[in-house]
């Protein structure tokens, strides 16, 4: 569990902070308040019950600060509880929005403000006793000082120092503004009275142990996301043995565990609702909803019903392909499916298809690092570590892991996490580090894992009388090798980049990338609900797309060898059209090279389609003729063999077919640069279908033509089609009923 | 009404899906596989070699090792392909046998159709190894006929085939196996099986020939065949042409035989080679070569369980039910259309909604899929540790860029040569999100008999974010010593693996087998298997022969390093602590076997096996606190829930072990 936290805002909402400075586009609140949202935003993203906020305005029009805890608003002024500490929801950043514009005040004193804000936490974080619980106390005061403030005498300075550091609360400052020697922020034409109170808030700041940062660096800060800790879980603790300590006396056993290295971070995820309709405006005049129509209403959850999945199920009928019946549930049982045969296996008789396994972690042998193919390594990375507390197993381990790293090698072991679980194979390889060492692991697969995919070599080409070929169109020549080699050189990124004092150091270093969709999906929610209105979505911050391009002075530089590269390399596009020309296009011939459609056009009977041998017969008749009334009668014969199918067909059984037909017949007339001719024979099949002349009711082919997406020829598809993507939308809508 | 979304998933389920992107629709073909295997039947076909002492030796006629291996393959793709079809085709047979719902009015004389083509059937299975298995049965249905069948024939019963029992399969092919290289009898015979070739080629059906050797004749492809097989496949014309499989020899008793040779060729084209996309790989601006991803290496699990109707009130056969599925309100008082349906994030107690065109940009506003390289690194600098998930194998494609082999074979020589990767920006589909990964070229390797064993190409390996980095969990170190490393090098030296390398080929992975053993012996009603064999196991004797006496001599020089280290320790503390350790690790002169586990024990540690035994001997194991079976359990790595008559069998279980 995380710790609780309490954190104050306090907030400068003085008439200056509603002023533009500095030629910036935004006046100094709306620049302070990016940050402050940043952060709040954040915190409301965790869903966490014990991140509380509280928010202090200072130089507010009014004074109240009784919600603070504070009984004698006297040396209050002008500062004012906008929220009191608690877990801040959607609608108190609604709340907090309205309450956070400029003042027309310029009176408020920070320190006052910062002692409203201990005595607020003071208050919420006291059990019942009276005893403070145990908290993350902190109090952030963003504030431009531009206001005016009589700095308190050093007596009280050093109280309000001493109790903040007794509450264990950490002062968080940041300035609209102040100078900054480490960050390298300095205002030129600062006022006195602001030097005067910057110095004495950073002072104070210093004092107590706090954090100060100019607001440029702050939200500079933004952009770097956070990256979410996650406690160490062990997946395993047992025992790492070599040999069988059972039957053996030289077996060795070590007491282990093992906890993640790596393991994928995932984006928040969007949960399906369905938008509640008014049911009295349900006559068709409401027909979309708030949701897209007024996005500023996109987050009343009122709107929103939660949805659930609900099964049905349905067996084939005996005898009768395609037919299928519904089934109730309580005729089911669980099993498995062996091929086509349904195994019965009760719930509580699945043990039987389980291993008897022991947990265990038990070496089988030893490998070269050098002989190791890195893309065996299957899963993420856990690291092995010695029981913990146990020096004698971490002594062992440490020579073990040591014995690995000197011989340069990985060892091999069988792996069960639990008893009953199914054994993996994995790698162990040594890590060591100043003060770590451990073994990395990742699952390897095992033979049912690798499929025997054959690919020709690379570098060498062999023809069919099994010669090999060193010169070939699909070989590098010698300067594309060189050309190649120079660019490879060029764009080297290990030194390219720079470490924190300055030096050359590996650009790109994992700790440095972030993974872009997990914080953009973090960055538009948050975004969403601070804008609730806003059309346009922001750009992803720049660091989640530095990595998306080699570095632009890299590029640069490397341009020569580029360009050298694609001389040699002589690479050309294929022009999208030329795929499509079937009609000049040349057919295929099998491996003798023989002119089948030569011999087919012998063939008279092979000029019109054959029932029984649809689509090869409609494809030849196609192949053979430029004429567009043998297009005609061959669309025309295809489309009965289609509505033959279909009328024909039990339940289901022959829709596979016809569809196929369909599908054929709309990639030919694309290619051929026809559409209308299928478009044709589509509306017909639509209107033959809704009019059951097609043995009865058959509007679940409807939907099948539909789910399979062999819709009409759209211009989109084809340049040829007078069909728009719009109409051929509009198409899939069952027609009207007969008036 | 809302439709059932049962069809949509189908179609998707090829993809890899990383994240819970919606997968990409890939057209309306459903992914899949139909593999019709045609065996020739005729008396040299049904020859046996000469009988002969070598035990390797063939005992297999031609047409039984391909029913072998025809059988070997139904078992498999069951296991690795459970939605994919299959059936068994004799041609040449003296009986014909052909299904009413294929063959619409026509006949096909001497085709004798062994198994339907169909997701196979536990009964598929068994009227299969009956005919491998009886020798009797088999003799019984493997007659030639006198005639022989004509070949445009059989190409136009496959053709039935496949149009009727697997309409729109994206894969279809037709396995051919026979030793008659000139089937065809006169010019127009061959026409007409070249014509009935085409048909099949245009409908989509590829012919895969596994062409057999006669002793002292050979096998000719260009006198008939070649004029019948393409070379590449109609649906996938870019895939690289597979390698021309070697004709086998079928002769006596020399190495490989027939079976396992055409085992081997069959094997590597069990599976249709499918892309898993086709992208560009940019190399610098304006450089772009064309690339298709594939799925080597992939997990390949038990099937999940599923719904079975138990034959309703009547008794009938039981049957796999179909699961459809409708979103209803929550409420479940009516089904929600499709159009109501919105995707919302919750957000401080609220549902924070997009417009569907901005749910699509929020996702997609990383650009267009692509393989970018951002620039180049030594492989030395790709730690161990960074790995997240299977690596996709990636191989040039002529497609879109023509070029694309010999740039991609230029940068991937320069790689290996220098040892070296590319990191690349990675998009894999239009929904995904961005990966950096690892580009690390792949050598060709090959196996004993000088067949492909891993392609030539390279491999995207996805690397880790920082965000997907974990912390070392903290450790109190206690370092080793030099001695202590060196008796342990020992070891490590003793005990390499065969030819010094992970061979997965050696691994099957024992949990699905046993799964599908059971689950095969239950479909078929065998008796059920007694035990596998297991060969992820250790060999122990082999270790304890090897590296035993190094083991122990590590061991104790372990402890007296530990026992130093203690004594060292002069405070009280320490002491105290010391003998706690003592106590919990125990002396054990060569053996360093620790009797603590999972549980960590204080000074109520587990107790000992002996004590135990002792326990069972007098019946007094049922009388122990649940505690202490848990800690005796937990101690012994075995699992500690359950009740108390779970516990006392669990102990007494594995007290007989010992």
């Amino acid at each position: 569990m995380a710790d609780k936290e309490a954190t104050v805002y306090i907030v400068d909402v003085g008439r200056s902070m509603g002023k533009k400075h500095h030629g910036r586009d935004k006046t100094d609140l709306d620049w302070a308040l990016q940050y402050f949202w940043d952060k709040v935003t954040s915190a409301v993203m965790t869903g966490r019950k014990t991140l509380n906020i509280g928010v202090i305005g200072l130089r507010t029009d009014g004074t109240n600060v009784s919600d603070a805890g504070v009984n004698d608003p006297e040396g209050y002024e002008n500062i004012t509880v906008l929220q009191t500490l608690k877990q801040t929801m959607l609608s108190d950043v609604r709340e907090l929005q309205a309450k956070l514009v400029p003042s027309a005040s310029d009176e408020g004193d920070a320190i006052s403000a910062v002692v409203a804000a201990i005595t607020m936490i003071a208050n919420a974080t006291r059990g019942k006793t009276g005893k403070p619980l145990q908290y993350k106390r902190k109090i952030v005061l963003i504030t431009s000082s531009l206001g005016s403030m009589d700095p308190e005498d050093s007596d009280q300075l050093d109280a309000i120092v001493s109790k903040i550091k007794e509450d264990g609360i950490q002062l968080v400052l940041i300035g609209v503004d102040f100078d900054d020697t480490e960050f390298g922020f300095k205002e030129e034409d600062k006022s006195d009275e602001k030097a005067e109170i910057e110095e004495y808030l950073k002072k104070l700041t210093d004092d107590c142990g706090g954090v100060f940062a100019t607001l440029a660096e702050a939200v500079e800060g933004i952009d770097t996301p956070e990256t979410k800790k996650t406690r160490p879980v062990k997946s395993y603790q047992g025992t790492l043995t070599l040999g069988n300590p059972e039957k053996y006396d030289s077996a060795m056993t070590i007491n282990v565990e093992r906890y993640p290295r790596t393991s994928i971070a995932r984006p928040i995820t969007a949960k399906t609702w369905f938008i509640k309709r008014d049911p009295a405006a349900e006559d068709g005049t409401q027909s979309t909803h708030t949701v897209t129509e007024d996005p500023g209403d996109g987050s009343n959850e009122e709107t929103l019903g939660g949805v659930k999945t609900q099964r049905f199920f349905q067996i084939e009928k005996e005898g009768e392909t395609g037919a299928k019946i519904d089934v109730p549930q309580d005729q089911l049982e669980s099993g498995y499916a062996y091929g086509r045969t349904a195994v019965h296996i009760a719930e509580s008789d699945r043990v039987i298809l389980e291993l008897d396994t022991l947990p265990s972690l038990d070496i089988i042998g030893f490998i070269p690092e050098d002989k190791f193919e890195r893309y065996l390594a299957m899963t993420k990375t856990n690291v092995i570590v010695a029981q913990k507390g146990n020096d004698k197993a971490s002594l062992a381990l440490s020579s073990f892991i040591h014995a690995l790293y000197e011989t340069a090698s990985y060892a091999v072991a069988r792996f069960a996490a639990k008893e009953r679980k199914n054994p993996l194979i994995l790698l162990l390889a040594p890590l060591i580090e100043p003060d770590f060492e451990g073994l990395i692991d990742f699952e390897l697969p095992f033979a049912e894992d690798v499929r025997d995919y054959k690919f020709p070599p690379l570098d060498k080409k062999v023809t069919v009388a099994d010669k090999s070929l060193t010169q070939h169109r699909d070989l590098p020549t010698p300067e594309l090798m060189d050309a190649m080699s120079a660019y490879v050189d060029a764009m080297d990124l290990s030194t390219f980049g720079t470490d924190d004092d300055g030096n050359s150091a590996e650009y790109m270093p994992m700790d440095e990338t972030y993974s872009p969709l997990v914080h953009r999906v973090h960055q538009i929610v948050r975004w969403r609900a601070t804008n609730p209105t806003a059309e346009e979505l922001p750009d992803p911050p720049p660091i989640l797309t530095k990595y998306s391009t080699p570095p632009a002075e890299l590029a640069e530089a490397s341009k020569p060898q580029l360009e050298a590269l694609m001389l040699a390399g002589d690479v050309k596009k294929v022009p999208p059209k030329q795929a499509s020309r079937k009609r000049t296009r040349e057919r295929e011939k099998p491996l003798s090279g023989l002119n089948v459609d030569e011999l087919l056009s012998a063939h008279p009977k092979r000029a019109r389609v054959d029932p029984i041998n649809p689509i090869p017969s409609f494809k030849q008749t196609l192949a053979t003729t430029d004429n567009i009334d043998t297009f005609k009668t061959a669309v025309a014969d295809l489309a009965k063999v289609v509505y033959s199918y279909i009328t024909n067909s039990v339940g289901d059984a022959r829709y596979g077919q016809a569809l196929e037909c369909i599908r054929v017949m709309r990639e030919e007339m694309t290619e051929l640069e026809e559409p209308a001719l299928f478009n044709g024979f589509l509306h017909e099949l639509k209107r033959k279908i809704f009019a059951g002349e097609l043995g009865g009711n058959r509007r679940d082919m409807w939907m099948k033509v539909r789910m399979n997406r062999v819709g009409l020829i759209d211009q989109k598809l084809s340049p040829f089609s007078e069909v728009t993507e719009e109409a051929a939308r509009e198409f899939w809508k069952p027609p009207p009923p007969p008036a | 009404m809302a439709e059932p979304t049962d069809e949509k998933r189908r179609h998707g389920e090829e993809e890899e899906d990383d994240d819970e992107e919606e997968a990409d629709e890939s057209g309306y073909k459903t992914v899949k596989d139909a593999v019709l295997f045609a065996i020739d039947v005729s008396d040299s076909m049904l020859r046996r070699p000469p009988p002969s002492d070598d035990k390797k030796a063939d005992r297999d006629s031609p047409t039984s090792a391909a029913l072998k291996c025809a059988y070997q393959l139904m078992q498999q793709r069951i296991i690795s392909h459970p939605k994919d079809m299959m059936g068994i085709l004799l041609f040449g047979t003296e009986d014909t046998r052909f299904d009413e719902i294929n063959s619409g009015d026509q006949s096909y004389p001497h085709c004798y159709l062994l198994a339907d083509l169909d997701v196979p059937e536990a009964s598929d299975v068994k009227r299969l190894r009956s005919l491998v298995e009886d020798e009797e049965e088999a003799a019984k249905l493997l007659v030639p006929a006198k005639e022989g069948v004509t070949m445009a024939n059989l190409l136009f019963c496959a053709n039935q085939i496949f149009t009727t029992r697997a309409p729109n399969f994206s894969s279809r092919r037709l396995f051919l196996v026979t030793d008659n290289d000139n089937p065809a009898a006169d010019k127009g015979a061959k026409d007409n099986a070249i014509t009935r070739a085409r048909d099949l080629y245009d409908l989509g059906v590829i012919i895969e020939l596994f062409p057999i050797s006669k002793p002292g004749v050979g096998f000719d492809r260009a006198k008939f065949y070649d004029d019948l097989v393409y070379s590449a496949s109609p649906s996938d014309p870019d895939a690289p042409a597979p390698i021309s499989s070697a004709t086998k020899v079928s002769s006596s008793g020399d190495g490989i035989s027939l079976l396992q040779s055409l085992i081997s060729s069959i094997n590597s084209k069990a599976a249709p080679r499918r892309a898993l996309f086709s992208l560009p790989l940019e190399l610098g601006p304006d450089l772009r070569i064309g690339v298709k991803g594939y799925v080597i290496i992939k997990r390949q699990a038990a099937v999940k369980s599923c719904y079975i109707w138990m034959g309703g009130e009547n008794g009938e056969k039981k049957q796999l039910a179909v699961v459809n599925t409708m979103p209803m309100t929550d409420d479940s008082v009516r089904a929600v259309e499709k159009v109501d349906l919105v995707k919302a994030y919750k957000f401080g107690g609220e549902a924070v909604t997009f417009p569907p065109e901005q749910i699509k940009l929020i996702r997609q506003c990383f650009g267009d899929p692509i393989i970018r390289i951002i620039g180049f690194k030594p492989v030395s600098m790709l730690p161990i540790w960074a790995n997240t998930r299977t690596p996709t194998f990636i191989y040039p494609s002529e497609a879109d860029y023509i070029g694309s082999t010999r740039v991609f074979s230029a940068l991937q020589q320069k790689l290996l040569k220098d040892n070296k990767m590319a990191l690349v920006w990675y998009i894999a589909r239009k929904n995904a999100g961005p990966v950096i990964a690892a580009l690390v070229p792949g050598v060709e390797r090959l196996g004993e008999g000088g067949e492909q064993v891993m392609p030539p190409g390279m491999w995207l390996i996805p690397l880790p974010f920082v965000d997907d980095i974990r912390d070392n969990p903290d450790i109190s170190l206690v370092k080793t010593t030099d001695d202590l490393t060196d008796l342990m090098r020992n070891v490590v030296q003793q005990l390499q693996l065969p030819k010094a390398i992970y061979d997965p080929s050696r691994y099957p992975n024992p949990g699905l087998q046993w799964f599908y053993r059971i689950l095969q012996s239950l479909a078929l009603e065998e008796d059920m298997p007694e035990k596998l064999e297991d060969k992820t196991v250790p060999k122990y004797r082999q270790i304890d022969k090897r590296a035993g006496e190094f083991v122990v001599e590590w061991g104790q020089a372990l402890e007296s390093e530990h026992a130093l280290r203690l004594k060292n320790r002069s405070n009280a503390a320490a002491l105290k602590r010391e003998s706690a350790t003592d106590k919990l690790s125990g002396p054990l002169p060569k053996r360093i076997k620790t009797e603590r586990g999972a549980t960590p024990a204080g000074e109520d540690e587990a107790d000992s096996d002996e004590k135990m035994l002792r326990f069972r001997k007098t019946g007094a194991v049922r009388t122990l606190t649940m505690d202490r079976l848990r800690k005796y359990l937990g101690s012994r790595g075995l699992g500690t829930k359950g009740k108390k008559g779970d516990l006392v069998q669990r102990v007494e279980e594995y007290l007989e072990t010992i």
